[in-house]
Order: structure tokens, then C-alpha cells, then sequence
């Protein structure tokens, strides 16, 4: 297999955008026309030289905006709507006018486009932006765009209710729709739904029964505090974070070599720690994008925060890919904003030309990534990395000794077909047809690399080794076809006088001392005699050298030819990176294979040393030029690195320091930006009810929905930046208001008016998501594994008891088990999960080895008991499950199931079968 | 927006989140769907002959080659992965099949055998001569970014009829091909849309499908668990009927306790009287085209049925033998499913696609160090020209469409690019490709992107 090197060509991608659900306009029959079948044409074929982005623009004519059409160029009105004859662009297409055709050079349109074009004009050519972008790049009209300003907390009839400011935004509008909301819900349903939310477990039975008993007016506040105060909380919002972040730890599809990111797990594990250390936004953002920029001191462990924009897909080391991804995760996860879609052409949607993209795409282009990374300044256990030391250094001795062996076989084996390159060299410079080089090789089963090395050397031996090479080069000259008798001339020659032309080697003169040569071949073969004789020397000198081994033959005749084989520039001393390209497929799959194990061992070992998949300037940073259609053979003109218009206002400048990357990160995390907090508090409201305030998270664009309470919204955003940019003081705003506490039940006459519960007069009822369901089985089951951090784990290995944040996400196969689930899918930015219903789930619940294990160690936990009765093992196992009390329905079933309609006592493996139900059951994936 | 947007629309909102899942809104996501038109193709099997099958070989005979047989074409060779050399015509003989005619190698003499059933498009195009792009490229519209598959699409667009199975299966004996799951990936869709994959090398139905099978506990015992489950489910629903998420979680796990029968009944092949495994012959093409054949009389929307793992077809050495050896290895099972799905009317509406990423030069690959070992008795890739082929399902049989040049080199005639053929065999199942669509990252994505026109001559 090749791996695909990849090719620069363009991709026009993105002007799918809307062509299916443009809002419904005037025209939208006509908008629809225009985008699926008229632009396609014009971008394809008109406007590398008739738009703003042509680096130089044709006859004045402009199609890249209905104003310009209509304008037309130097020579009139391109379309007349509704009127073919007089639209030059229907005549120039139509190729029948000698002096105006178009696509030039005979790059003719289809039939069917031309009809397209046709039809358009015909309906009056609808569609198209009015103006060269379809919006100004400084429209801040958008909501989004507007600056966040502190709203006036609204005033509410139901005072009571109003706990936290977040209540008059939430009940101000139920009030105005006519709503209620729901009652407060039970305690035991609270502390479930705190826990859950917060850390991503259920609450033990002595949690719940210490907060059902504390009667104080800020129990609940004190449930929050102690579950933000718990580690468990940044592996929960951590994990979250990891999804907006395309968390893996693959670098996807590379043929051959390893795959494993060996440091990704640093940033999962930073962003774990920067949840539970409530590390400000604003500084997680910049840390994300420069930490290498910014001043650390001797705390280096922020460097791992770089991950974000490193660890993403690697598209087979395509630099224009690598770039476009990190461009996205930086823009759609951190400000909403899809700049992805202006890398073709300008956004049609948002105010984000596509030089605002390849403003940024210099941005990264001046980046890299260190080789070695840079350490973190954590120190692995001594012992397991003393094991690490001792197996990497037998790693790296098995692959050089390898590798040597190799190299000098190779060699070895080159010298032994001097001759056969010799007379090739010969042939490929005589030859008057110049056969090809390459399929000469080829059919000689030399490598026609090694040949040029040859054909080379032999360009300065004519000179400098005339004692060795004169014979060559005097039969060499002689033509051919009368070779054999000008052969026997020159021959005599040199049995005559062996000085002649110049004091031959001996042993030369003595090859030629015989009988002439009839052909070249015989030439190269007397050469090949000689090399291989002198070769056979030199092997048995190393062979019976006692150390240190000889630097040369003792025969001075001798050496001088050894030299031609063993000089460092010697034909057959080719270089290290060569003998790669020449070893046959299984040395090279051995060779690969000797490496991935070095780079698993790296990836893998509790005591390789911790780095950071970090990035760091270039010394030479440079502006980008806009990829016209983003296509990169195809340079249009050169864009400073600077930040998005729409966000910057009238005074924007370039950025200043190096890549521009540490600008860059303070204009997103800026106070002024009216993007990056709105994002946060909707994804952070999101997890909290099951519904975002905008419902698209990842868009905040124009074809976004708005907010459903835009003045809550700003409110939070304000708030939040205004006091430290703490997520868990958000945590609090939310989840002590009124409407975080209400209850999930229905209420028909609500669901009526609101039947998707925008207005949110109750709560949502939640689904665990996978990483959620899984730690919930080991928890109850207590098996639960609460190790943090480190090297990823395979959690589909069914003995694996670690927290499933810490599992091993390959991006390339990711399991059936993760997609199964809804896991977030790895490639890209991710705004939210899926929650799909499917029976594979239910078969990992019935049948999986994993599950069956925590409903054995489940039902393992009532034989610990001292009461053996029924009643009390069932009441346990709900407790344990499901923080409550079963009913007397409940254990009637419950004892039915396990006994039988006869079994004395039940046995153990009843009790198992019992708990795997209780363990697939709907209340225990649902947080009410 | 098309007819079926409607059910998608709201679909989707339901996968958006919890917001909208009240007991009318919800809607499992593989129930099956009505397309927007009707389609005359309600199911796909997709039989990938990946490594790039030579069509001068198989479907497009190329006399011309014999001419130049070991000189160098009148014409410039076009570039591919690698160097070729001089003419090398096919070691396979051709002949007509059928009324229509239509040349056929005797490597597919039993598929030929059906050909008046078959539209061979001799002039198919990509856009490189590399498998990893190509392959994406034929199975997910995009040689480079992350975009769901084709049978991912169909299956958001048209559900599957038949809920105990997966909707959309890919079977690969021995291993994944090359660019691995990403053949069968979802992207962006829900998981639920990924194809299942599944190693047919294996013949025990717990290796083939994961978790079908408990052996811990026996059907029966398993049965008193469920009935147990459903009350307690029951019960915890009963405050809550608004919701039909619960209703959907509860359904799922008797779908899933109805899976572990049918799968192992699907998968099993001994249930199929022995006239019909003859038919199909022996060896592990058999063996997945005849299970292809049951899983897709039990209501799977897409079959995608690899050839092997790796690139098996990519035969730059040894063609005769090689290819040789595939064409016996898949020809009779491939024409006896054919005459299978016939014999029980399931080919009018079962669309067969036989293809792989791209075909192979008619000139020969001169060798290269360390890969060919001297041999000078293959063909390198080709995106230029090659051929495929569709049979029911509405494709118009005894048909050619399209020719590559007098030597097999390029298409030349009626070109059809890799979009060309997504889009027809959309408006087969019955969807204008521009339609069915998803929103994800600002835009509204599609399986042919900005590309793709139908070929109505494909269309009986």
C-alpha cells in the first residue's frame, strides 16, 4: 500500500450550506435553483477570474455577486433577467460567437449546464447575493454578535419561587406564557439529580439518608458544595469538555506505523484537573491555545493543555487538514462560530469571509509541534521507571542491531553488483534514445537510484582514479560497432605499455594484460573480477584482525581499489534513509514493526516520561495566502494572521508576538468577545437540564435558533465573566434556583402550551449517557475503580473496573461498545450526544461478560450480611441501586423471582439473576 | 424539502435530546421510513471486490491490447500509483452472454450467466490511483474528511424493516479491509446508523455478533428475567407515561431477546436445504453471500459484503493467477445469489452493486524494488476507467453504459464519476440526493456533497 500523500487539491465542500432548508424567502423555489445548479458553474468555471477573490479580475466582470451579474463587465450587462439574447453570458457560454467564449480555451460547459444557465436567466437569474458576500463583514446585527451587557433581572409575581436570579429570567416568561412551574421535587429525587449532574455516580445510601435527615434551609446548597468539592466532579465535566475537544488517543488511520498518541491522556487528565480546580475559563481557554506563550514558572503542567489542539485527526499528515481542525475545534467548540465553511469561499451565512480563515490558518501554519515534546515535570514512580529505562533501551539495541545488520547486507550486496552497475552506467550514457533510467533498473534488478549514484562517480573517477579507470573509459569511448576490433587495437595497447596513458594499477593492467575485450560486458566483468577479489580480501582481513580491526589493505594496489567500493562517497555507501527504500517488504515491516514497539512502550508505560502534546512557534512565522476554493496549488492573496472581523471592530490590527497564537487566545478569551462565554454557560446549561438555551451549541451562527431566554443568557455571561470566569460558582447559579429543583413529572395542561418544555415549567428527565451508565454499574456493584489519571485503560476488557473517562478511545475502530452507546463521536468537535434506543444496548446489559460480572459482584454484596432474610437483602440492593425502599409489590416480585415456586432458600445464583435485572432497569438509567 | 424530510425532521429532534422526547415525538431511529419518491429499490447489498478489480479482465473486453502485446501503446500510458510499461492484454477469454450479448471473462461466467439482469458501466471514474482515497471515496463520498457512509445514509433515510437485526451490516472475512471501520462509519450520524461489522470467518454466532449470546444464563431463565424487568418497568413508568424514551428503552430489550433467536437463525446457513448451498458452492464467499441473502429476506436494509481482509484484488503481481484464483473464489456465489434472489422475486427490488475502488491499468506494472520481486505480470491501480456493475432493484439489465478508450485506459464515453453513481442509486431507493440530508457543523451535509448528477440511462 501507498499511503495517500496528500494531494493539494481543492475541496468546495462547504457551498452545500442551505441549499436544502433556506429559509423560505420570496424565492426560495428560485434561491434553491440558483445554489444547487447555477453557483456550482459560476464557481467552477467563472470566478477564478471574475470574483473578488480572483487574483486578477477578467474584463471587469464580477459573478460572485447578483449586483455584478447584473453589472456586468467591460462589455455590458452580463444577464438581462428573463432575456437570453441579450445576456452575454448565455452567448459566451454558448460558444457560438467567435469573439466571446467563455470558459475560455475551449473549456466549453456541458449541455446540461448550459441549459441550466438558460433556465436561470429565463426565470429572471433569482438567487445570489446581493453583494459580494451576503452579509458585511462587520454586520454585528446577529444577537450573538451583539456585546453581552447585564441585563435588568426581570420582576416576578411568584416571589417565592424566585431563589436565585436564574428564577425571575425562567419564571418572568412562563408568568407571561401563563404557566406554572412545577412543585419542588422530593429530596431523595434532588440528591440523585445533584449527584448524577455533578459527578456522573449515584449517591450512596448514607449521602442520601444524611440529607433526607438535614431539616437546615441550605442542605442542598450543601449537597452541591461537597459534590464540586469532590474529584469525581472534573472526571464527569471533564469528560464533557472532552467531547467538544474530539478527545482520542489515535491519531487515526496510518498504515504501518503506531498509532497511539502516547500523551494524549496528559490533557485528559489537565482538563480533568482544571474542572476540579475551577481553573478560571478564560485561562483555560488560553492555556488550550498558547500555554507555551504564556508565563508558567516552574510549573509546567499546563503545557498539556496544548492537546486540545494537537490531538486531533491526522488525515495521513495532510498539513491543510491538520490545520482546518484545529481551526474548528478552536472556533465551533470555544465561540460557536463554523469558520469552518469559509475555508472554500466566504461563509454564506455568517459574516466570516474566507480570509478571516486563512488569517488563522497562518496562525497555525506558524506553529509546530517540538520534537521531542516538552516534559510536564512529573516524575513516574522510580520503579516503574527504571522498568521503563531498562525495556526501552532493549527496544531501541533490538531495532539498530537490526537495522545495522540490514544496512550492511545491503551494502554488502550493492558491492557484489559493481559490475552489473558499471555496465548499466555504461549503457544508460551511451544509449542515443536515452532508454528510461528507472525501467532499465528495473529489468536489471538494480536500483535506479543506486545506478545515478553510479553514473555519477564514475563523472569524477574519469579524473580523479584514472589508474583504476582509464581501461574503462578508453574502451568506453570506442563505438560500437566495430567494438571488438578497435578492442583488440587498444588492448595491445596496454599489454604494451602499462604506463599508458598513466601508470595503470597493477592489478588493473594485469586484468587487460590477456586477451581483448569483446564486449563492454566483458569490460564490466574484469572489473567485477577485480572488486570481488579485493572484496573477499578485505572480509577476510576484518575476519583475522585480532582489534583493533585494520583501516586498510596492506597492498597498496589492493587498498586503492577497496576504496572504490568502501569510500564514504562510494557508490555503495548509500545513504541511512536510502537502505530504507531498498530493503525488500518484509525488512521494512520488520523495521516498522521494531519502531511501534519503541513508540508503544512510549505510549503505554506507567514509567515513560510524561510530556505534552504541545505546539510551539515556528522561528519564522508567516502570513498564509487565501486558497482560492480552498484549493492549495491554487494561491490567491496573501491574508495578515489577525482575529475575526465580525469580533474585532474597525480598529483591528495583525497580531503581534510570533505566530500570533497567544493574541489569538486573549481576543477569544477577552472579555469583549460576546461569543466564547454565551457558549459556555449554554453548554454548561445543557448538562444541567437535558436542553440548551440555544439548541445548537456548537453554532451561534445566523441559522442558529436564538436563545430561548436570551436575557438569562446574558445575565449568566455577564455574571460569570464578572466574577472570575468560575464554572462551578455557574454550577451553584443554576442548580440552587427553583427551576433546577422542580420536579420532572407531567403535566398535561403545561405540555399542551409547551410540549417540548422550552419555558422549562418542569425539569427534563435525563438519560445517563454511556460514561455515566457504565460507572453506575460498577458503583452499585462496588467494584468501581476510582484510581485517577494516567495511561488509558481498555474498558471493553470485561475485568476493567477504572471510570470509563479513562478508557482507551481509539478513533479509528472505536469499539461497538462506545458507538453502541452514543459515545461522542471522536473526530470532530462534538456540541452533544445522541441518545439513541437501539437492541445492542440491550444485549450488553443482558449478555456482556462486563455486566454479568457487576450483577454477581452485586448480588455479592447481601451475602456480606448478617440478616438473612429476604426482606432485608432486597431492601439493600434497592437502597444500593436505586436510593429508596422497595414496595411491598416490589419485594413480593422480588422474592417470587428469586425462591421460585418451591426453592427452600434462594441461591446465590438467583440472587445474581435478580440483581442483573434490577441492574437493566429503567430507574436506574433515568434521573428524574 | 423532500417528502421523508418530515419523518427525519423529526427524528431529529429527537435525537437532538431529551427536550422532545414526549410519547409522540419519539421515534426509534431505524424504524423503517417511506422515502420521498417511490423507489424500486427497498433494499442494497453491496459486493466490494476491494484492491481494484481489473474490468479488462472481467467486464470490458479490450482486443485492442492484443495488437500491442508487449510494445508500448500508440498512446502516452496515463499516470497511476506507479510506473507501467507495455501493452498486456487479458489472459482471460471473453464471450457473449445472454440476448443482450454483453462480453463477460470466463473469471465471472456463472455472474455472467445472468447478465440480461445486469447494467455493466464500463466508464466509471475517481479521482486517484491511491486505495485509502478511493475507498472513501466509493463507500463515503469524500476521499479525506470524516462523512457517513453510504449504507449509513441509507439507513438514516429508510430505517430497516426489520428490528431484531441490525439495519446495516458489513461483513469482511479474516479481518477489516484497508482504512478499516471508516469503510462502514457513521461520522456524524448516530451511532445507531454505523454499519455492524462482522468477521465471516468466523462460523459460531457468539463470534460473530457481539453479546448474542449468554452462557451464563439459558433462553428460558433469561425470558423470567425480562418478564420480571418489564414489571418493574412498568411500574416506574407509571407516573411517567409522557415519556416514551422509556417506553423505547423497554421495547429495545425485547427486540434484543428476539435478536439472539433470529440472528442465530439468520447467520446459520445449515437451515438452507442443500440445493441451495450447492448453488452457491463451497469456500467463504459462499458462505457470506448465502447469509447476505438471508439477512436481507429478513428485512436488512444494506448488506456491504467485503471480499477479504486487506486488499485482496489488488493483484499488481501474478494477475492470471491471482485473479484467477478471486474469480473462482466469488463468481458462483455471486451469480447463484443472483439467481437466488431471482427465484424468489426479491431481485426486482434487491439492488446488487458488484465493484471495488477502482480498476487496473491494461498496460503492465513494471516492478519496483522490494514490492514486485522482479514480476512483470500485473497491472497497477486505475481511476481513470473501470467498471461496476448493478442488477435489480430498477437497474436497467443487459445493459452497457459508458466505454473507456480502445485499449481500457480511460473512460471515455458517458463518464461516470463515483458521485454519479451515489446519486442513482439514491433515486433507485427512491431519494433526491440533494435531499437527504443532514445538519451538522453550520451546514447541511449529503452522501455526493456538492457533487453528483443521476444517470437515467442506469434507471430500467
Amino acid at each position: 500500500v501507498n499511503a495517500w500523500r496528500g494531494l493539494g487539491f481543492g475541496l468546495a465542500v462547504c457551498l452545500l450550506a442551505g441549499v436544502n432548508s433556506v429559509a423560505a424567502g420570496d424565492d426560495s423555489a428560485g434561491t434553491e435553483f440558483f445554489e444547487s445548479k447555477i453557483r456550482p458553474i459560476l464557481v467552477d468555471n467563472c470566478y477564478p477570474c471574475h470574483s473578488h477573490q480572483s487574483p486578477k479580475i477578467k474584463g471587469g466582470l464580477l459573478l460572485d455577486s447578483r449586483d455584478g451579474v447584473l453589472k456586468g463587465g467591460d462589455t455590458g450587462p452580463a444577464v438581462k433577467p428573463g432575456d437570453l439574447a441579450h445576456s452575454l453570458l448565455i452567448k459566451a457560454v454558448r460558444y457560438t460567437d467567435d469573439e466571446l467564449r467563455m470558459p475560455p480555451k475551449n473549456k466549453r460547459l456541458a449541455a446540461y449546464q448550459i441549459a441550466n444557465l438558460e433556465a436561470w436567466v429565463k426565470m429572471g437569474a433569482p438567487g445570489g447575493d446581493t453583494n459580494v458576500q451576503s452579509f458585511r463583514i462587520d454586520d454585528r446585527s446577529h444577537w450573538a454578535f451583539q456585546p453581552i451587557r447585564v441585563p435588568v433581572v426581570p420582576a416576578v409575581r411568584n416571589k417565592k419561587l424566585a431563589q436565585t436570579p436564574v428564577d425571575n429570567f425562567i419564571l418572568a416568561r412562563l408568568e407571561a406564557a401563563k404557566l406554572k412551574p412545577s412543585p419542588r421535587a422530593d429530596k431523595r429525587t434532588l440528591i440523585r439529580r445533584a449527584t448524577f449532574d455533578l459527578i456522573g455516580l449515584p449517591p450512596t445510601p448514607r449521602e442520601v439518608a444524611a440529607f433526607m435527615a438535614d431539616k437546615s434551609p441550605d442542605a442542598f446548597a450543601r449537597v452541591v458544595d461537597g459534590l464540586l468539592a469532590s474529584t469525581r466532579y472534573g472526571e464527569r465535566w471533564g469528560r464533557y469538555w472532552l467531547d467538544v475537544a474530539r478527545y482520542a488517543d489515535t491519531r487515526g488511520y496510518v498504515f504501518g506505523d503506531d498509532r497511539h498518541y502516547a500523551y494524549s491522556y496528559t490533557y485528559r487528565d489537565y482538563v480533568i484537573r482544571a474542572f476540579n480546580e475551577d481553573l478560571p475559563y478564560n485561562q483555560f481557554i488560553e492555556q488550550q491555545i498558547a500555554a507555551d506563550l504564556l508565563p508558567s514558572g516552574s510549573d509546567k503542567r499546563s503545557l498539556a493543555a496544548l492537546g486540545y489542539l494537537t490531538l486531533g485527526r491526522r488525515f495521513d499528515k495532510n498539513n491543510n487538514d491538520i490545520i482546518d481542525d484545529r481551526i474548528d475545534v478552536v472556533c465551533r467548540g470555544i465561540m460557536g462560530l463554523t469558520v469552518g465553511c469559509a475555508r472554500c469561499h466566504d461563509h454564506k451565512f455568517d459574516p466570516i469571509p474566507s480570509r478571516d480563515y486563512y488569517s488563522l490558518y497562518g496562525v497555525f501554519d506558524s506553529s509546530m509541534e517540538p520534537d521531542p515534546e516538552p516534559l510536564l515535570g512529573i516524575e513516574a514512580p522510580p520503579k516503574a521507571r527504571e522498568e521503563y529505562l531498562a525495556e526501552h533501551k532493549k527496544r531501541v539495541e533490538a531495532r539498530d542491531k537490526f537495522r545495522e545488520e540490514k544496512e550492511r547486507a545491503m551494502a554488502a550486496q550493492l558491492r557484489s553488483q559493481s559490475g552489473d552497475y558499471l555496465l548499466a552506467a555504461f549503457e544508460a550514457q551511451r544509449s542515443a534514445n536515452q532508454p528510461d533510467m528507472d525501467v532499465m533498473a528495473h529489468n536489471r534488478n538494480l536500483d535506479p537510484d543506486v545506478l545515478r549514484r553510479w553514473i555519477t562517480a564514475l563523472k569524477g573517477w574519469r579524473k580523479s582514479q584514472q589508474a583504476i579507470f582509464a581501461p574503462w573509459f578508453g574502451f568506453a569511448a570506442l563505438a560500437e560497432k566495430d567494438f571488438p576490433a578497435r578492442a583488440r587495437e587498444l588492448a595491445a595497447k596496454y599489454r604494451a605499455n602499462p604506463n599508458w596513458p598513466v601508470a595503470l594499477n597493477p592489478l588493473v593492467a594485469g586484468e587487460f594484460a590477456g586477451a581483448a575485450p569483446a564486449t563492454m560486458k566483458e569490460v564490466a566483468e574484469r572489473y567485477d573480477t577485480l572488486f570481488t577479489e579485493v572484496d573477499q580480501r578485505w572480509q577476510q582481513a576484518l575476519a583475522d584482525a585480532n582489534s583493533p580491526a585494520p583501516a586498510a589493505l596492506s597492498d597498496a594496489a589492493h587498498e586503492a581499489l577497496r576504496q572504490i567500493l568502501y569510500a564514504a562517497d562510494a557508490p555503495a555507501n548509500v545513504p541511512r534513509n536510502d537502505f530504507d527504500r531498498l530493503y525488500d517488504i518484509p525488512t521494512v515491516q520488520k523495521l516498522q514493526e521494531l519502531q511501534r514497539q519503541i513508540d508503544e512502550l512510549d505510549a503505554t508505560s506507567p514509567g515513560a516520561p510524561i510530556r505534552a502534546m504541545a505546539l510551539t512557534d515556528r522561528p519564522d512565522p508567516h502570513n498564509a495566502h487565501i486558497f482560492i476554493r480552498g484549493n492549495s496549488d491554487n494561491p490567491g492573496p496573501e491574508v495578515p494572521r489577525q482575529f475575526l472581523q465580525v469580533l474585532s471592530g474597525p480598529g483591528r490590527k495583525p497580531f503581534q508576538n510570533g505566530s500570533g497564537r497567544l493574541d489569538l487566545a486573549e481576543a477569544i478569551a477577552s472579555r469583549d468577545n460576546p461569543l466564547t462565554a454565551r457558549v459556555l454557560i449554554n453548554r454548561v446549561w445543557l448538562h444541567h437540564f437535558g436542553s440548551a438555551l440555544v439548541a445548537t451549541p456548537s453554532d451561534f451562527g445566523t441559522r442558529s435558533e436564538p436563545p430561548t431566554h436570551p436575557e438569562l443568557l446574558d445575565y449568566l455571561a455577564a455574571r460569570f465573566m464578572d466574577e472570575g470566569w468560575s464554572i462551578k460558582k455557574l454550577h451553584r447559579w443554576i442548580m440552587l434556583s427553583s427551576a433546577y429543583q422542580q420536579s420532572s413529572d407531567d403535566n398535561p395542561a403545561s405540555a399542551k402550551v409547551d410540549p417540548n418544555n422550552r419555558l422549562l415549567w418542569r425539569m427534563n428527565r435525563q438519560r445517563l449517557d454511556f460514561e455515566a451508565m457504565r460507572d453506575t454499574l460498577l458503583a452499585v456493584s462496588g467494584e468501581l475503580d476510582l484510581t485517577p489519571g494516567g495511561h488509558a485503560v481498555d474498558i471493553t476488557d470485561p475485568s476493567s473496573r477504572r471510570r470509563t473517562v479513562y478508557g482507551y478511545v481509539d478513533r479509528q475502530n472505536l469499539p461497538d461498545l462506545f458507538r453502541t452507546f452514543d459515545f461522542a463521536s471522536p473526530d470532530t468537535s462534538s456540541p452533544r450526544r445522541f441518545y439513541t434506543s437501539v437492541p445492542q444496548q440491550a444485549l450488553y446489559l443482558m449478555n456482556s461478560p462486563f455486566v454479568i460480572n457487576q450483577a454477581k459482584s452485586f448480588a455479592g454484596r447481601i451475602c456480606l450480611m448478617s440478616d438473612t432474610a429476604d426482606e432485608a437483602r432486597i431492601e439493600l440492593l434497592y437502597q444500593l441501586a436505586f436510593q429508596r425502599d422497595p414496595s411491598r409489590e416490589e419485594i413480593e416480585w422480588a422474592r417470587q423471582f428469586v425462591r421460585g415456586p418451591a426453592a427452600p432458600s434462594p441461591s446465590r445464583d438467583a440472587w445474581q439473576k435478580y440483581a442483573q435485572v434490577l441492574l437493566m432497569s429503567n430507574e436506574l438509567v433515568f434521573v428524574d | 424539502m423532500g417528502m421523508g424530510a418530515l419523518g427525519l425532521a423529526n427524528l431529529l429532534s429527537t435525537l437532538g435530546g431529551v427536550e422532545t422526547a414526549r410519547a409522540e415525538n419519539y421515534v426509534s431511529p431505524l424504524l423503517p421510513k417511506a422515502p420521498p419518491f417511490p423507489g424500486k429499490a427497498k433494499r442494497v447489498i453491496h459486493i466490494f471486490a476491494n484492491g481494484g478489480p481489473s474490468h479488462v479482465d472481467t467486464f470490458d473486453p479490450k482486443p485492442s491490447l492484443e495488437k500491442y502485446a508487449g510494445k508500448l501503446l500508440p498512446v502516452e500510458n496515463l499516470a497511476t500509483e506507479r510506473k507501467t510499461g507495455a501493452a498486456f492484454p487479458s489472459p482471460f477469454k471473453f464471450k457473449k452472454y445472454g440476448q443482450s450479448g454483453i462480453e463477460v471473462s470466463e473469471l465471472f461466467s456463472h455472474v455472467a450467466e445472468s447478465i440480461d439482469d445486469i447494467c455493466v458501466i464500463r466508464s466509471m471514474t475517481a479521482d486517484v490511483p491511491n486505495h485509502e482515497p478511493s475507498l472513501m471515496l466509493m463507500n463515503c463520498g469524500d476521499a479525506r474528511s470524516i462523512r457517513p457512509s453510504m449504507g449509513s445514509w441509507v439507513t438514516y433515510g429508510l430505517g430497516s424493516q426489520n428490528q431484531n437485526l441490525p439495519g446495516f451490516i458489513a461483513m469482511c472475512p479474516g479481518g477489516y479491509p484497508i482504512q478499516e471501520s471508516q469503510n462502514w462509519q457513521a461520522g456524524f450520524l448516530p451511532g445507531a446508523y454505523q454499519g455492524t461489522y462482522i468477521d465471516t470467518a468466523h462460523t459460531r454466532i457468539e463470534e460473530l455478533i457481539q453479546n448474542i449470546k449468554n452462557d451464563y444464563v439459558s433462553l428460558p431463565a433469561q425470558r423470567q428475567e425480562l418478564d420480571l424487568l418489564q414489571k418493574l418497568n412498568e411500574r416506574h413508568m407509571a407516573n411517567r407515561r409522557d415519556d416514551a424514551q422509556l417506553e423505547a428503552r423497554i421495547q429495545s430489550f425485547e427486540l434484543a431477546y428476539r435478536m439472539q433467536m433470529d440472528a442465530s437463525d439468520a447467520f446459520d446457513i445449515s437451515n438452507e436445504p442443500e440445493h441451495i448451498r450447492k448453488m452457491y458452492g463451497d469456500g467463504t464467499q459462499a458462505r457470506q453471500l448465502l447469509i447476505t441473502r438471508r439477512l436481507v429476506e429478513r428485512g436488512v436494509r444494506f448488506v456491504q459484503v467485503w471480499h477479504g481482509a486487506g486488499q485482496p484484488w489488488d493483484s499488481h503481481d501474478d494477475i492470471q493467477v491471482n485473479h484467477g484464483n478471486l474469480g473462482r473464489e466469488a463468481d458462483q456465489a455471486i451469480g447463484a445469489l443472483l439467481k437466488d434472489l431471482k427465484q424468489r422475486g426479491m431481485l426486482d427490488d434487491t439492488l446488487v452493486i458488484w465493484g471495488g475502488e477502482f480498476g487496473r491499468t491494461p498496460t503492465v506494472e513494471l516492478p519496483k524494488p522490494g514490492s514486485n520481486a522482479g514480476k512483470i505480470n500485473g497491472r497497477d491501480h486505475n481511476h481513470h476507467g473501470f467498471s461496476m456493475w448493478l442488477a435489480g432493484g430498477g437497474a436497467r439489465g443487459g445493459y452497457v453504459h459508458g466505454a473507456t478508450d480502445e485499449f481500457g485506459f480511460a473512460a471515455v464515453e458517458k463518464k461516470v464519476h463515483v458521485h454519479d453513481l451515489h446519486a442513482t442509486i439514491l433515486r433507485l431507493l427512491g431519494f433526491d440526493h440533494e435531499k437527504l440530508t443532514f445538519r451538522h457543523s453550520g451546514r447541511d451535509f449529503r452522501l455526493t456533497d456538492v457533487y453528483g448528477r443521476v444517470v437515467p440511462e442506469l434507471i430500467a
